[in-house]
């Protein structure tokens, strides 16, 4: 009896330990972030950086949003992840259910199809996607990213809701269509409905996917104006000198809304993760 | 009428994939197939591309620093998933027990792969600062060291710091997919080996590994893919240096043909390791056939 009480105790230990150590590894360098981006640049460059911060400023937020275009990168981030993320769910919705729900020749071919692209590299694509966006004449444009982000945002949304409309009874749907539904509004009416929560995990994740895409955006857009925000960030590099402060204000602000996303989330992303995992 | 029937189903089908089919086989087939083809030619930014057959990937091939950046991408996947499945896993093992404050410690574990690559790329590679770093400061402060940890500039040791940055954002996505599939498994089956008297090593091989092995193949395979192209994080990093010490095959392909302007020989870069994800696709749809 005694060992046993004795082995709960070291295991409780253990647990502790492991969570305690954990936290630390995952959240110091969050913690640095956020503490260099409150540090007044003379204290950021000093060869013995404290820990806990001797002195804090909210100056330097004010210098990011009114002395430079970052808030234009992050408006461009808007408009690009957010019609990317729109565009994206609405081709994916109408796809995935056909591709569940109706039998036509070549949609195992589509399916498939669907996993490959999924897993299709940007390091092989990014060089012909930029001929191609040049092409079309939208280099330097963040239109050319709308047409690119598509490319990985559709092939995750359509694998994810494979699944989840997989999942839902077949014959609630067939009630409806005794009663006189059209497919179109048995999708409407019983399918969306259903996997609503489903569908606002893919969006969140498609929305941080393309919100947090860097390489297409390096290689397509080169004027300020088109930037979006991962560009943004990046620009606060001039040859090889960073500008820390400026580099970690701009990160900050750049994950704010990612972060908040994922918190609100939270519950169905645990989920989410397991069932196929977003980049 | 059932004929009509399933006509409009015809129609309907085809319909509502025809954007899907646009998206894969348009945007990035015809992409895909022009970059096979110009990995074959002398194509530079600007210029009309020649024909010159297999020449790009006779001179990647006898370049033994294509060797060694494709050796680097090796070593870079394979440790970090490595890593990143037995932290995610022992983090996993323990957020599954029962403890205070478990809910909120899960919430803050996932906190990394909200972030994206790039943000904690440069995240890390401020705290690997040489001089103004808090990671050598910390390891000063204890004692540890007493000349400065040359991070990024160090050749044996910049690869291994850019491990680490991919493995901390990475640890997450096992954890999360590791917990959703132990979460899953019927209690009964311990309690069943607890009476037989099996100790917690025994359960864990015997019970928990067996009832997870789908989703850690799964999880293993999409992280190897991700972390076989990975970008952001090197690029930004050590963008590949010092000298090609901790350059992969995404970050040689970028420099060639943005830095160096030599699109055609990049691509042949880019196109020869097609073979390898060709083999990790096979083995990811036949998985996920499987699961189906």
């Amino acid at each position: 009896m005694k060992s046993s009480a004795l082995r709960a105790v070291r295991k409780k230990t253990l647990i502790y330990f492991i969570v305690i150590v954990g936290l630390i590894w995952t959240l110091f360098p969050v913690y640095w972030m956020v503490k260099t981006s409150l540090t007044p640049d003379k204290l950021i460059y000093d060869s013995k950086p404290s820990l806990i911060p001797a002195q804090l400023t909210l100056q330097h937020y004010q210098d990011l949003f009114y002395t430079t275009n970052f808030m234009g990168n992050i408006s461009n981030s808007l408009y690009v992840a957010g019609l990317s993320t729109i565009i994206s769910l609405l081709i994916s919705i109408f796809g995935s259910y056909s591709l569940i729900r109706l039998k036509f020749p070549g949609r195992n071919f589509v399916t498939k199809s669907i996993i490959i692209s999924y897993l299709m590299p940007a390091a092989v694509l990014f060089i012909p996607m930029y001929v191609l966006v040049s092409k079309l004449g939208l280099a330097d444009n963040k239109f050319g990213l709308l047409v690119i982000y598509p490319t990985f945002i559709v092939p995750y949304c359509c694998y994810m809701l494979l699944s989840y409309f997989k999942s839902i009874p077949i014959s609630l749907e067939e009630a409806a269509r005794i009663d006189g539904c059209t497919r179109l509004q048995t999708l409407w009416k019983i399918i969306l409905p259903i996997a609503a929560p489903g569908i606002a995990v893919v969006a969140t994740f498609a929305f941080t996917m393309s919100w947090n895409e860097f390489l297409y955006a390096l290689v397509v857009t080169s004027s300020p104006s088109q930037q979006t925000a991962t560009i943004g960030i990046a620009s606060f590099k001039f040859s090889d000198s960073f500008i820390w402060g400026m580099l970690m204000r701009s990160s900050v602000v750049a994950s704010i809304p990612a972060v908040i996303l994922y918190l609100v989330s939270q519950s169905f992303v645990m989920g989410g993760l397991a069932d196929g995992g977003v980049k | 009428m059932l004929q009509s029937n399933r006509k409009s189903e015809l129609v309907l089908g085809y319909a509502s994939v025809a954007p899907i089919i646009i998206v894969i086989f348009v945007v990035i087939g015809v992409p895909f197939i022009n970059a096979l083809y110009l990995s074959l030619t002398d194509k530079t930014v600007g210029a009309s591309p020649n024909f010159i057959g297999f020449q790009n990937y006779r001179e990647i091939f006898a370049d033994p620093i294509y060797w060694q950046v494709l050796i680097n991408t090796f070593i870079y996947f394979i440790t970090d998933v490595v890593f990143k499945l037995i932290i995610g896993m022992i983090f996993a093992l323990t957020v599954n027990e029962r403890f205070f404050g478990r809910s909120v410690v899960r919430v803050l574990f996932l906190v990394p792969w909200a972030i994206s690559g790039m943000v904690a790329a440069l995240t890390w590679k401020w705290m690997y600062n040489d001089t103004y770093g808090i990671l050598n400061q910390l390891l000063r402060n204890a004692g540890l060291i007493h000349a400065p940890i040359p991070w990024l500039s160090d050749p044996h040791l910049a690869l291994v710091s850019v491990i680490i940055v991919n493995v901390w954002r990475g640890i997450p996505f096992f954890l999360f997919s590791i917990l959703g599939g132990m979460q899953t498994i019927d209690h009964q089956l311990y309690e069943a080996a607890r009476i037989d008297g099996a100790g917690s090593i025994r359960q864990f091989f015997s019970i928990t590994i067996p009832s997870i092995s789908s989703v850690i193949a799964i999880t293993t395979m999409l992280s190897s893919i991700w972390s076989f192209n990975d970008f952001d994080n090197i690029f930004l990093v050590t963008g590949g240096g010092p000298l090609y010490n901790s350059a992969v095959i995404s970050v040689y392909t970028y420099q060639m043909a943005f830095q160096q302007n030599a699109m055609g020989k990049s691509l042949s870069v880019a196109g020869s390791v097609i073979p390898i994800l060709m083999v990790f696709m096979f083995f990811m749809t036949r998985r996920l056939a499987k699961d189906e």
